[in-house]
């Protein structure tokens, strides 16, 4: 057999597939140049994050929305800080402290050499003037930054040397001074003075009037666009090799709303990293572009919080309500716990990146976590055994079951409306409840008009997640405590409307005072079983997160809190430093 | 004539305001105020302080008035989400959207028009055919989908920037730098509102024109022996624009109040991205703003349809001096 | 073009009127295992010429999406059975799913042709209301002129200038909390109807504005033809191409409110299949590469959107929008 074709014919196209070879070729390569190259941290270029809302102001004190969090981490300091990723307590504007052996007194001794972005020197004076702004109930950190109720006291012997006095023991200790954002004396006294300290630094305040101690100063704020900040070249942070902090010259904070727009930007490398973790369902679209090397996906762990579900449980608000006879009963929610298949439920709604979970602490938050807690394995039968006890059958088989008096089980949940997987995990339990008789009706609502509802108890049932403001739990006394204003099942109540309740009040108040933290952890460890035992809020999984930056970003260290990456931004630097800036 | 604008412009005025007032009112009867913006578990002093600052805690029609009276001097309140002036706000906005619509306008009108005098003049041939298949399909799709595709193929492709009106390097350039930068920006979203617009414009010039072509003045300038293409831009074409005004003074003021769609996927800070984040946190005095202006400028649009409409019709001046 | 434009249309009606039979899987069931799944493909050639049959889909990473064919089991489709013209086989894992699954497991096909029923009727109504409403008050508007056309006018432009959403917000408020789908049809034609009828009045006024100058229409007055009767038999019938065109024209823009309504809390239960949730559910970038069939929905609305501009060849073709 003979070839039909003489093989210069061939030439031609040979020659076209091995120029088009080449290029492909050498467009991977010009592709992996970009590559990381060195590993140590180079100093220069720029950063770019997008946050998801517009600033609402550059003032910690005045409010405590998540932008204004976490400007205050860029361009604020703290006397101590917990390391997000560690949870370990580490000095930070106060070198080094002391305290005293019954905990309400503690003296810290202050950095030497810290100045404002400003030049002016940082001295006790703003430690005190920041005490003060945290004392005035006015503001918002008065409520969160209380020991016994009662503010903490600073003092100042001399100019480096501040002390701070509890009004009561505090399991939390120093830690909690974490919280407290060091504010300038010299630039807002005269309006906390003048009483217009609400608007001193609200969004048209000129950049350079917030200065701060933090790594970054504010540069611009362009509504709708973007805020820059910039190296702030007086920051006191150096790293191991004595290099001055932050690597950075410059970090931008891109203003992006939507979620999908987000991760957009963030596969075309437009930004290098977002605040929020990765729904499960963009898992798939990050994983594609992880593959084609422009973007790094990485675990943050376990969430600390959990998708909780209870129901209004206020006797006066439900008084005239028939159903509230069996739901004030444990059984009944023990009854509801037994119908939800939680392994199932981390399939369905988390894509299966989830662990179930049997309280409101999750394995993400290591130190409190504790899985010796009473369980509710998926079991129907039990589940109607629970409801005949109580007199709850399904008399007129219409799938749902009724009282004597024939009052049915049936409810409305409340859940967020434009969250997929918390519309997910709505649809969801609702199935779980039908196989019981336990009629689910999910009315998605914005967020808005389901707080509004939670705070006036005018639900039957809300199904959402609530982010807790604190790992420890002493830092958490408004949840946990029945007269707390954020115990969501029944909200501020004068006195515990329940035995259990009573007793859990008595175990925290003893929780938060007590200084021996083993001893703390088997006070909190009743604490939980007697919320597994009662169930006023029923939880279910706790999703596994992650997040993703573009491959050319250094020195991440992933934090399962907020904000992941940005909390230790003096760190970050960028591969090829000033070079390698996007346009 | 004059009276006629005069009171056109005052109409429009009292609708501006009747419509700002309605969203005002509409949103604060509303349930959830802005109050629910500051968190599940803010502390009460908190929420009443707030309430006071922004004078929610005055009955409605109390508010309303002070509103009103405040508005009429542009005084547009305080917007809670942004902590700054209602105006400031809105005026950025406007020139954002401005600038859009002043170009997806454009290029609608250049490439409808050009195409439909095409399609109109020369029904038979393939590329008419093609122009006008490919408006029935730009016509057919969801403006969503439209903008979606366009945002996907320029993200994919690295052609256009992925969303949003100015690079990130565009903080600290001079003016001409960030005018460049901006123009990088500007297609995707002007093609988004462009095309399906061009679109509606060529089959109505095409419509038009075809409508027009047995009209008695046409046949008697072609017997007059005048050359096609004269006959078709001289004569044929001037008094074909009519309904093409009406449609322009609706896509005007529909451009220029913002596309809620085209800015919010293609995050372009404009007035209809504005309206919505307004609308969800329940920021009544920006949302009242931002209906201000949107029935501002949709009676400007309806105004200038108007306007253009006695410009190339002599029948439709008459009947506006009766 | 117009025997295309009336086929898609038909076709589209048809398959919202045989939706229970043509449905594969009940468009609520949902297959736990089989999140995003995409759509199965149908074999005709196993070792040789065969009967349509399918292989039943298999999970590999539920987060990663990936999805495998059991090729070991061939499953021949069932013709005819359960009540339905054609499906797989659901209870052995392997469902007929032709256009994928949701981010909830349902099949989107069968949400598809039964959202067609829900959303398509909705939007028929309302558009045929928002007409009749308009013509008429455009009609009277034109016809009676002087105060009355002005007040009209006005009126009809304060609707028009007014975002939809805020009628929506504040009607939402005063409704009780839990809506049975019905309601919700019957407030949504409502809100439709009241924010629509401007869009064909402004035309069908200016219609009568012209037509009661005409000569013929002169002529009746002149020989003793009442003012209503004029309206009926002369001056309506020029208006009716207009009102025709206008109010197919309505038809996607309600569509598309549809979603946008559910938006701020007036829509469907999730039980209740209709294209615009189903849109929503979809509306991002990532779903163009990751899972293009859940946009299914805006294909749908693009067939019968493209069906009617061809059925209707002179339309006035601006795209009306009742977004914001």
């Amino acid at each position: 057999m003979s070839l039909p074709i003489r093989p210069a014919r061939l030439i031609g196209p040979l020659v076209t597939l091995l120029l088009l070879a080449g290029a492909f070729l050498y467009v991977r390569a010009g592709r992996s140049t970009v590559a990381p190259t060195g590993t140590g941290p180079v100093r220069g270029g720029q950063l770019v994050s997008s946050i998801r809302a517009e600033p609402r102001t550059f003032n910690r004190a005045v409010s405590q929305d998540q932008i204004t969090d976490l400007l205050n981490t860029l361009t604020q300091g703290r006397l101590v800080r917990v390391n997000r990723a560690s949870f370990e307590l580490e000095p930070w504007l106060a070198e080094r402290w002391e305290s005293s052996p019954n905990g309400r007194q503690h003296t810290l001794h202050l950095r030497k050499g810290v100045t404002w972005s400003d030049g002016s020197p940082f001295t006790s004076a703003d430690v005190l003037f920041s005490l003060r702004v945290a004392a005035n109930p006015k503001f918002v950190l008065a409520s969160s930054l209380t020991v016994g109720g009662e503010p903490m006291r600073g003092a100042a012997p001399d100019a480096e040397t501040v002390v701070v006095t509890f009004a009561a023991p505090s399991g939390i200790g120093i830690r909690l001074l974490d919280q407290l954002p060091i504010l300038p004396k010299h630039k807002l006294e005269a309006a906390f003075v003048a009483g217009t300290f609400e608007s001193a630094w609200n969004t048209q305040v000129v950049p350079a009037d917030v200065v701060g101690t933090g790594p970054f100063v504010l540069r611009e704020y362009r509504p709708g666009e973007r805020v820059v900040l910039d190296r702030n070249p007086r920051y006191w942070r150096k790293d191991a090799a004595g290099q001055p902090l932050p690597y950075l010259d410059r970090l931008v904070l891109d203003i992006v709303p939507d979620q999908n727009a987000e991760l957009l930007r963030l596969q075309s490398g437009a930004v290098d990293l977002t605040q929020d973790a990765l729904r499960p369902e963009d898992f798939v679209t990050v994983r594609r572009s992880e593959d084609q090397g422009a973007l790094t996906r990485f675990e943050l762990g376990v969430a600390t919080d959990a998708d909780a579900f209870w129901f209004c449980l206020k006797p006066e608000a439900k008084k005239q309500d028939r159903r509230f006879a069996f739901v004030r009963l444990p059984a009944f929610r023990q009854a509801l716990s037994h119908a939800v298949d939680r392994e199932a439920f981390a399939q369905n709604v988390f894509l299966g990146e989830a662990v179930p979970v049997w309280g409101p602490i999750t394995p993400g938050n290591r130190q409190w976590f504790t899985p010796n807690l009473p369980r509710y394995p998926p079991d129907a039968r039990r589940a109607l055994e629970l409801l005949k006890e109580l007199g709850l059958e399904d008399r007129d088989g219409n799938g749902v079951v009724e009282a004597a008096d024939g009052t049915e089980a049936r409810f409305t949940v409340l859940v967020q409306r434009g969250i997929a997987a918390s519309e997910r995990g709505a649809a969801f339990l609702r199935e779980a409840a039908a196989t019981i008789g336990v009629a689910l009706d999910i009315v998605p609502l914005e967020s808005g008009v389901v707080i509004q509802r939670m705070l006036a108890c005018d639900y039957d049932a809300v199904y959402m997640r609530v982010l807790t403001t604190s790992l420890d739990p002493a830092g958490n006394l408004d949840m946990w405590l029945s007269s707390g204003s954020a115990h969501f099942w029944n909200l501020s109540q004068r006195t515990p409307a329940t035995e259990w309740e009573q007793r859990i009040d008595t175990l925290m108040l003893e929780q938060a005072a007590t200084l021996d933290q083993a001893r703390r952890r088997d006070l909190f460890n009743d604490v939980q079983r007697i919320l597994a035992e009662n169930l006023p809020v029923l939880y279910f999984a706790a999703p596994r997160m992650y997040a993703a930056h573009t491959p050319r970003v250094r020195g991440v260290v992933p934090s399962v809190l907020r904000p992941p990456i940005l909390w230790n931004a003096d760190s970050l630097s960028v591969a090829g430093g000033a070079g390698a800036a996007k346009p | 004539m004059v009276r006629w604008l005069v009171g056109r412009v005052v109409s429009g005025a009292v609708l501006v305001v009747l419509a700002s007032s309605t969203a005002l009112v509409l949103t604060r009867l509303a349930p959830g105020d802005v109050t629910t913006q500051l968190g599940p578990f803010a502390s009460r002093a908190e929420i009443e302080r707030t309430r006071e600052r922004f004078g929610l805690d005055r009955p409605v029609p109390v508010e309303w008035a002070v509103w009103v009276s405040r508005a009429v001097r542009l005084d547009f309140g305080t917007s809670f989400l942004y902590n700054r002036p209602v105006s400031g706000l809105l005026g950025r906005a406007a020139a954002n959207t401005g600038l859009l619509a002043t170009l997806s306008l454009g290029v609608a009108t250049v490439l409808g028009v050009v195409l439909g005098l095409l399609t109109g003049s020369r029904p038979r041939g393939w590329l008419p055919a093609l122009v006008r298949a490919a408006s029935i399909l730009l016509l057919s799709l969801p403006p969503l989908l439209t903008s979606l595709l366009l945002v996907f193929v320029a993200s994919r492709t690295g052609w256009a920037p992925p969303g949003g009106m100015t690079s990130v390097g565009a903080a600290d350039a001079d003016w001409l730098a960030w005018a460049a930068d901006v123009a990088w920006h500007l297609p995707v979203p002007a093609m988004a509102l462009a095309l399906p617009l061009a679109a509606s414009f060529e089959r109505l010039q095409a419509q038009a024109l075809a409508d027009g072509r047995d009209a008695p003045f046409l046949t008697a300038a072609r017997a007059r022996g005048v050359g096609p293409r004269v006959l078709l831009l001289r004569h044929a074409w001037p008094v074909s624009l009519r309904p093409l005004c009406a449609a322009y003074g609706m896509a005007v003021g529909a451009l220029l109040s913002g596309s809620f769609v085209v800015e919010f996927v293609t995050a372009w800070p404009g007035l209809g991205r504005l309206m919505y984040e307004a609308l969800r946190a329940r920021d009544v005095y920006l949302v009242a703003g931002c209906a201000a202006a949107g029935a501002f400028f949709l009676a400007l649009g309806t105004l200038l349809g108007d306007v253009l409409l006695a410009a190339v019709d002599p029948r439709a001046r008459e009947g506006l001096d009766a | 073009m117009r025997p295309v434009g009336v086929g898609l249309v038909g076709l589209v009606l048809l398959a919202a009127l045989g939706a229970p039979w043509l449905a594969p899987n009940p468009p609520d069931r949902r297959f736990p295992a089989l999140l995003y799944a995409p759509p199965t493909p149908v074999h005709v050639l196993g070792d040789g010429p065969a009967l349509p049959f399918i292989h039943p889909t298999r999970l590999e990473s539920r987060l990663e999406r990936r999805f495998s064919e059991d090729v070991s089991k061939p499953v021949p489709l069932r013709w005819f059975a359960d009540g339905v013209v054609v499906t797989g086989d659901p209870v052995g894992g392997a469902p007929l799913l032709l256009l994928g699954t949701d981010g909830y497991g349902r099949d989107i096909f069968a949400r598809l042709l039964f959202g067609a029923r829900v959303t398509l009727a909705l939007a028929v109504l309302a558009a045929f209301g928002a007409a009749l409403v308009g013509a008429g008050v455009g009609a009277l508007a034109g016809y009676a002129g002087g105060r009355i056309d002005a007040v009209l006018s006005r009126l009809s432009e304060f609707v028009f200038v007014l975002p939809g959403i805020y009628v929506a917000l504040s009607l939402r408020a005063v409704l009780p909390l839990v809506l049975p789908p019905g309601t919700v049809f019957i407030v949504l034609v409502a809100v439709f109807i009241a924010l629509g009828w401007p869009v064909v009045a402004r035309g069908v006024r200016a219609i009568v504005l012209v037509e009661r100058q005409q000569d013929y229409v002169v002529a009746a007055r002149a020989a003793g033809a009442t003012g209503v009767r004029i309206l009926f038999t002369h001056v309506l019938p020029a208006a009716r191409g207009h009102v025709v065109a206008q109010a197919a024209l309505l038809l996607p823009a309600f569509v598309v409110a549809e979603a946008t309504m559910s938006f701020v809390g007036l829509g469907f239960p999730d039980t209740v299949p209709t294209w615009g949730t189903m849109l929503q559910e979809a509306t991002s970038v990532a779903t163009l590469e990751s899972s293009p069939w859940t946009l299914a929905p805006a294909g749908a609305i693009f067939f019968v959107c493209l069906g009617i501009q061809l059925v209707l060849p002179d339309l006035r073709r601006v795209p009306v929008e009742l977004e914001g």
